[in-house]
């Protein structure tokens, strides 16, 4: 339907207001948030919802195939594992780790990446140059190569992939939110406080965070995508979380030598992983449109 | 331009310091006695244990450690492995060709697919083949590459059977190693079976450089997508096609070459992303590469074998992050404001 222009409209919405108006125009965005969502409340909820113990080990039901193969039960949909353990119960179980890590590892990066970047966005002259370009060569050790690193030296286990995480996603954090900060700081508004008398600490709360919030939102949505596979990863070789623990990459590695009696339980944990990935990947892009054309409007 | 190789030098000589005094804190960071880690020995015995502790200045404060284990690097004794007891050094220089061969081949792919693809993704993005283009990109770069593998081979090595699942050549095959890259050296050979190997050669190297390049390519397609939008709304390329020029005309003297620039730098930080793959890749492939000799090494806790990969992975993540920087700003001039 053609639009009628009939008078100026103003846009006095919140900015919120009109970003959520720009992101709910995008179909895969919303998608994208439907699903994110969903992961969310699994892995928050899994524990209540699990039709049976993800680690009940029946002896009876070994191998259960699918449900809807003839020989399936309805109670098992996914049927079961060669230990007789629900799959259907492990998957549910399986977002608390590798979904639910991953949002707190990038939880805790972004906090200390918050800090040690507005430190080092904030100061200025050759430390900050020199901090810059390290940080950038820092970025370049690879992140699986750190987690190893930290595997030998504190030992495999689902507790050290959480902090193997943290560490190879804290340079990201820092270097662009130290660029963030430094573009806003060449900014007038930014002079024009400091005129006014207002102080470091007054211009990073008052101007700074409220102007960056959305870039911060952006980095956090990549660094979460690439949280879930280096979990699934690390999990997947054997250094992450250990093998009765329902981790998706786990799960892989587990079921690998059943791959031709029971491809499900290869195939599921691979297709959530992905849809996770996915889920994230589709919001961090339908933010990144969104912000941009709000700036536009 | 001098004064900015000078600084970049510096910084790499200052960030490889760094590295190396992170790799000699490891010795005491992993677990066990300090003096194995660094030797790489397993058994020492007393009088060999009085030597390498005078040797290694092991009595002394840490600066004197840490220079006495600078010079063992730099003189190329990196210690034994713990798994092998063979020198640490010449067991990589049998590894890293073979994951540098898949690594420029995935790379070169996925310049070869990203690019045409991102630009065909640009011309009309709200089109059909640009929507599916992307949408392909954003599938390729959220797949968990050992499940896409693992896909890829239960597809066409189990169920088609055309292609093998794992190694680097047939064992029917055996080819004299001169420079460590396997394609290199069979056409250095001269074995009857050259062709039959490197046929053989080739279908080994599919699966594996097919399931590497998804993601780099994923990301050229998507960068270079993003580059060429952004590049089309500047006012240059409105005055080339105010000129009279057409569209191809415009997008190639105008529209590639400024944004194809910073391509060149994203391979640079793509490039520890792809490591980082390539390991993986190596791992479900069998691919006898760096990356599956390091896990190997986490399985058999083989310490001096981490130290050591750290410090080669990193030093050429970090070369090659250099190199292309430096290339980049040899290209643009915009760049060159240091």
């Amino acid at each position: 339907m053609a639009k009628f222009r009939l008078y100026l409209e103003e846009n006095n919405r919140s900015p919120l207001a009109q970003l959520w108006r720009e992101f709910a125009r995008q179909h895969s965005a919303l998608f994208g948030l439907v699903l994110f969502s969903s992961f969310l409340l699994l892995s928050l909820l899994a524990p209540l919802i699990t039709p049976h113990d993800p680690y009940l080990q029946n002896d009876s039901l070994l191998l259960l195939p699918p449900s809807w193969s003839e020989q399936g039960l309805v109670q098992y949909p996914f049927g079961t594992d060669d230990l007789g353990r629900d799959l259907l119960s492990r998957m549910l179980k399986g977002s608390t780790y590798t979904f639910g890590l991953a949002l707190l590892t990038v939880l805790a990066s972004l906090l200390a990446g918050l800090a040690l970047g507005a430190l080092a966005g904030m100061s200025r002259g050759v430390k900050s140059s020199f901090f810059n370009h390290l940080l950038d060569l820092i970025l370049t050790i690879p992140s699986l190569l750190l987690a190893i690193i930290i595997v030998a030296i504190l030992g495999p286990g689902l507790e050290n992939t959480a902090w193997a995480v943290i560490l190879a996603l804290l340079p990201q954090f820092v270097h662009g939110i130290r660029n963030a900060i430094a573009e806003q700081l060449k900014q007038d508004y930014v002079t024009a406080y400091r005129l006014d008398g207002a102080n470091n600490w007054q211009v990073l709360t008052r101007l700074i965070i409220p102007n960056i919030w959305e870039k911060i939102t952006v980095m956090s949505s990549m660094a979460l995508s690439t949280a879930i596979l280096d979990i699934a990863a690390l999990g997947f070789l054997g250094l992450g979380a250990q093998a009765p623990t329902a981790e998706w990459g786990a799960m892989i590695s587990d079921s690998l030598d059943i791959i031709y009696v029971a491809p499900v339980s290869v195939a599921v944990p691979g297709l959530l992983i992905f849809a996770a990935v996915l889920s994230v990947n589709l919001l961090g892009d339908g933010l990144k449109v969104a912000i941009q054309k709000r700036r536009e409007s | 331009m001098i004064v900015f190789l000078l600084r970049r030098l510096f910084l790499l000589g200052t960030v490889l310091f760094g590295l190396s005094v992170f790799a000699f804190s490891l010795g005491y960071l992993f677990p066990g006695d300090p003096l194995q880690n660094f030797s790489g020995m397993r058994y020492i015995d007393s009088t060999l244990r009085e030597q390498l502790i005078l040797q290694y200045r092991l009595d002394q404060p840490y600066s004197a450690q840490y220079l006495a284990f600078l010079g063992r690097i730099l003189q190329g004794d990196w210690g034994l492995s713990f798994a092998s007891q063979q020198p640490l050094l010449k067991e990589i220089w049998q590894v890293l060709p073979a994951t540098l061969e898949l690594t420029a081949y995935a790379l070169l792919l996925s310049f070869m697919l990203g690019v045409p693809l991102g630009i065909l993704a640009a011309i009309k993005p709200e089109g059909t083949i640009g929507k599916s283009i992307s949408g392909i990109a954003l599938v390729g770069y959220s797949l968990p590459i050992f499940w896409w593998a693992l896909l890829l081979i239960m597809f066409f090595s189990v169920t088609l059977g055309w292609l093998p699942s794992g190694g680097r050549l047939g064992v029917l095959y055996e080819v004299p190693t001169i420079t460590g890259f396997m394609l290199l050296d069979i056409l250095l050979s001269d074995v009857s079976y050259q062709h039959a190997a490197l046929w053989d050669a080739l279908r080994h190297l599919t699966l594996p450089t097919l399931v590497l390049a998804t993601y780099p390519t994923t990301v050229m397609i998507r960068f270079v997508r993003d580059a060429m939008l952004d590049v089309w709304e500047q006012n240059y390329i409105k005055t080339a096609k105010a000129k009279g020029l057409n569209r191809v005309q415009v997008l190639y003297r105008h529209g590639l070459r400024n944004a194809l620039l910073p391509v060149i730098r994203q391979i640079g930080l793509q490039f520890s992303a792809l490591i980082t793959l390539a390991m993986l890749t190596e791992v479900i492939f069998s691919w006898p590469g760096i990356g599956r000799w390091l896990i190997d090494s986490i399985y058999q806790r083989n310490f001096p074998a981490i130290q050591a990969g750290l410090m080669i992975i990193s030093t050429l993540v970090i070369t090659i992050n250099m190199l292309t920087e430096i290339l980049h700003t040899l290209f643009n001039p915009l760049a060159r404001k240091y």
